[in-house]
């Protein structure tokens, strides 16, 4: 017996062991034990992920009533175990965070019912070895994940408005795979992926098949114009299950397509890797865009997660370009950024998802504008989501500096002259290097805002000001997440072997200090050397700063006079929204912010002014301009239904009876 | 049992069927529906009867008294102690008078004949030829559910469709295993219990039994 059979056997007992936890425990104890056994069920699912990308072989299957028709056939591949893994880590941190944050709405029955659910249904579907398992845990993730989102809808009315888009957007998503994976199955005879693969249909009906696959796909993982599931659902969350649903879920949205673009139709015609590329390109533009001027910070952590989403598919279609145009070496370095990508944005999203529960724990508050000064009263809270912002940021010695770099490497070393270059890629590999750049610059800015209004300066409410630091429950999972952040970024060698290995590229090497190296694109990164460098760097400099300063006295300068005023007031600093200025002026025309200026006048004389009162609201454009549209027309027609239904069983007995004499008057004709 | 008397019995049970189908569209008292529910279920276990005697089937003689006890006897005794308990003897303000009712009716047998034409084809013996009927039955008890309003009559009409039902499958099948047909005689007792209750808890919120009620539910 394997490690992947033995986690595979072991995942839907601890599961079911979660759900009788939840269930039959009482309320004191039941987000320990709950917790606890969802962390543990996180663990094996990562486990079964390991030994699936050790290329250990492991299946499970369970038979339905209906003969022929199995009803679970998982036999997780490499680039399932890597997804594993990470639904694996993210679940057991998030579970792990849960046993101290969930409280009350969000610690009843239900919810930690439904976390089991929600858990192993993210690893049924990379675990999936037909196209009917992967459904299934589709739509476990999807209930667990729905039932999780209502679970504080009692005390706030916009999650019952979150849940319906998310709702309505998860299904949409169903559907398209449903109807995507019927024309692969029809075609192939069978439903067991290397059915399909072996005999994938050809011309319009793979193409028909690719366009539906890759809607569905697109709208799990949040990219634009379908995202606008994710700024509504992901805030409404409890955090514990914001940061599985935007560290994983949405993940699993890249894990299909990498499904469908590298095993069931590697071999598509040019438009395929181009639509991908513009959806990928506008995503990540536009996520991180709204991301950077918004001051809700689960707001802005999920419109990021379309940012990140938006990169990972960036890559995907670069990588499909280079594929179709026989540049297989950087086609492969494309697709391990992919992977690293996924890795890195999982890490990093989990910890500051956790860290905005820590906040919202403490302060009640998950508005930048009204924190303030928390690095002070929340010390671990702050290091660990610094780091993770680091990360965010795309800056050294995190993840996903090394994801960003690999991706970059590819782009930039893509041969756009040569023999092996056709006119798109010339087009498009130049156009996605500026894109790229963009969306790093502004995603810098973005946490550069996170990290200074919230931790730094001083508290700009009551509340940010009694804050507390969060129990050792919730710190520690916190660290534990930091602490992967970091050290993917410093010793990134393995985790890049991993990801070559999952999508079978060469090319990918480990050097010195588990640095990587890219032969293919002769490009090297060895973070700990980097590192030591500029330790070695800095110590004299430091030596000498040191020695200066103790030559010259220490001077404080005192205000002399403030004409009568503080110096400093919390309410003199700079807030998220001032912050963001420059930016929303800048993209006034993408964004186009409604703002309120009110000047109150004393009674006394209209020249003095007695209080300013500034509003400035983000409508998603997309969602105004796509969506409201379409919602006014099906309004329309509800309403319309609505009349047939006056609640007399007479007249739903009617609808019946009438249904059945015309089919018999048809029959008869 | 010779030819010819079978041929008598099935044509007599047939005709019993039709016409107390009818006559429930025609008659607004509530007891009188229930005695010719009984009687309906009386024809359809002759029915049944004649035809187990003609095949040699001791099971469906078996079957033909289960039926004659329950939907002659047991089904419209309940009914009626309800109709007692409730004191409505009649249902008033049907939605169609019972001239266009009686017309809908008539309408409707020959629209079941016009159906059941390629299933009569497919057999020679007098058993085909009432398959129309049950057909009918089907057709007048879901009239009866459309335009009465009281709980019993509507009661009433269900049972008519499930006699056309049971009917239908007894000539064209030459009759069910005993497992099966005990089991929908068993969901059709547990409907009829369940309208029972259903609507002296309706009497008890509203102090009469009418659907209309029940449209206070819509939202």
């Amino acid at each position: 017996m394997t490690l992947t059979d033995l986690g595979l056997l072991g995942q839907p007992l601890l599961a079911v062991l979660a759900f009788a936890a939840a269930v039959a425990v009482t309320d004191q104890r039941r987000s320990a034990v709950a917790g606890t056994l969802n962390a543990a069920l996180g663990l094996a699912i990562a486990l079964t992920g390991i030994g699936a990308l050790l290329g250990q072989p492991g299946t499970l299957t369970l038979g339905s009533p209906i003969p022929g028709i199995g009803l679970l056939s998982l036999a997780p591949d490499r680039l399932g175990g890597i997804f594993l893994i990470v639904v694996g880590l993210v679940g057991a941190l998030s579970a792990w965070f849960g046993v101290g944050y969930a409280h009350g709405a969000s610690a009843t029955r239900a919810a930690w019912a439904a976390y089991p659910i929600f858990v192993w249904g993210m690893a049924i579907v990379p675990g999936a070895g037909d196209a009917v398992t992967f459904l299934l845990g589709w739509e476990l993730m999807a209930l667990g994940s729905t039932v999780l989102l209502l679970s504080e809808h009692a005390s706030r009315p916009q999650v019952r408005s979150a849940v319906l888009w998310y709702a309505a957007m998860t299904h949409l998503s169903f559907v398209l795979l449903l109807a995507g994976f019927a024309v692969l199955v029809g075609h192939a005879g069978g439903a067991s992926w290397a059915a399909i693969a072996a005999q994938p249909p050809t011309g319009a009906s793979a193409s028909l098949a690719f366009a539906l696959l890759a809607g569905g796909f697109a709208t799990k993982a949040g990219l634009v114009p379908v995202h606008v599931w994710l700024p509504r659902a992901h805030p409404e969350a409890p955090s514990h299950v914001s940061a599985p649903m935007s560290a994983a879920m949405v993940k699993l949205g890249v894990y299909g397509l990498l499904l469908l673009c590298t095993r069931l139709l590697p071999e598509g015609p040019h438009w395929w890797g181009i639509g991908l590329l513009l959806l990928g390109g506008a995503s990540a533009v536009y996520g991180i865009l709204q991301a950077s001027v918004t001051s809700d910070l689960k707001r802005l952590l999920a419109y990021s997660t379309t940012e990140n989403l938006g990169l990972m598919v960036t890559g995907l279609a670069v990588a499909m370009l280079l594929r179709t145009a026989g540049q297989r070496a950087v086609a492969d370095v494309a697709l391990v950024a992919v992977i690293l990508l996924v890795v890195s944005h999982a890490a990093f999203k989990t910890v500051l998802f956790l860290g905005a529960g820590s906040i919202l724990h403490a302060t009640g508050e998950r508005d930048l504008d009204r924190l303030g000064g928390l690095a002070r009263l929340m010390p671990r809270t702050a290091t660990a989501t610094s780091i993770a912002a680091l990360a965010a940021a795309a800056l050294p010695i995190s993840s996903g500096f090394v994801a960003e770099w690999v991706l970059l490497q590819s782009l930039v070393h893509g041969d756009t002259r040569g023999p092996g270059a056709d006119r798109v890629i010339a087009i498009a590999l130049p156009i996605t290097v500026s894109l790229v750049a963009l969306t790093a610059g502004l995603a810098l800015l973005t946490f550069v805002k996170v990290v200074g209004i919230a931790f730094l300066a001083r508290a700009r409410s009551e509340s940010a000001g009694a804050a507390h630091e969060s129990p050792a429950t919730m710190t520690v999972p916190l660290l534990v997440g930091a602490g992967l952040v970091v050290a993917l970024g410093l010793v990134p060698g393995w985790v890049a072997s991993g990801a070559a290995y999952a999508v079978g590229a060469s090319g990918v090497e480990q050097v010195g200090l588990g640095g990587v190296a890219l032969p293919a694109v002769t490009a090297l990164l060895d973070p700990v050397a980097l590192v030591l460098m500029a330790v070695a760097l800095a110590v004299p400099v430091a030596v000498v700063t040191a020695r200066a300063a103790r030559r010259a006295p220490r001077r404080t300068v005192d205000l002399p006079w403030g004409c009568g005023g503080v110096r400093v007031d919390p309410m003199m600093q700079y807030t998220a929204t001032s912050y963001a200025e420059p930016l929303v002026r800048v993209f006034d025309d993408a964004l186009q912010p409604t703002r309120d200026l009110d000047v109150t006048h004393t009674t006394e004389s209209r020249y003095l002014v007695r209080a300013v009162a500034f509003r400035q609201r983000m409508v998603d454009q997309v969602e105004r301009g796509l969506y409201q549209p379409v919602l006014g027309v099906l309004e329309a027609v509800g309403d319309v239904g609505r009349r047939a239904q006056n609640g007399s069983i007479q007249r739903y007995l009617g609808f019946s009876f009438t249904a059945l004499v015309v089919v018999l008057l048809v029959v008869t004709w | 049992m010779t030819e010819s008397l079978f041929a008598q019995t099935v044509a007599t049970a047939t005709g019993l069927l039709m016409l107390t189908a009818v006559l429930q569209v025609w008659r607004r008292s509530t007891d009188a529906s229930t005695k010719l529910l009984a009687i309906q279920g009386a024809a359809l276990a002759l029915l049944v009867g004649a035809i187990g005697l003609a095949e040699g089937h001791a099971e469906l003689v078996l079957i033909a008294f289960v039926v004659l006890a329950f939907k002659a006897v047991a089904l419209p005794w309940a009914l009626a102690r309800t109709i007692e308990r409730s004191g409505i003897h009649r249902e008033d303000s049907p939605a169609v008078n019972p001239v266009s009712g009686l017309l809908a009716a008539a309408g409707l047998a020959t629209l079941a004949y016009a159906v059941s034409r390629p299933l009569v084809a497919l057999d020679t013996g007098p058993a085909a030829h009432a398959v129309p009927a049950g057909l009918t039955l089907v057709l007048v008890g879901f009239l009866v559910l459309l335009t009465r309003h009281r709980a019993v009559s509507q009661v009433i009409g269900f049972l008519v469709i499930d006699n056309g039902i049971a009917t239908v499958a007894f000539l064209t099948a030459g009759g069910v295993p005993l497992v099966v047909e005990l089991g929908v005689l068993l969901d059709v007792v547990l409907v009829v219990f369940i309208l029972r209750i259903l609507s002296a808890r309706l009497e008890l919120a509203h102090g009469e039994v009418d659907l209309h009620d029940l449209r206070e539910l819509h939202d």
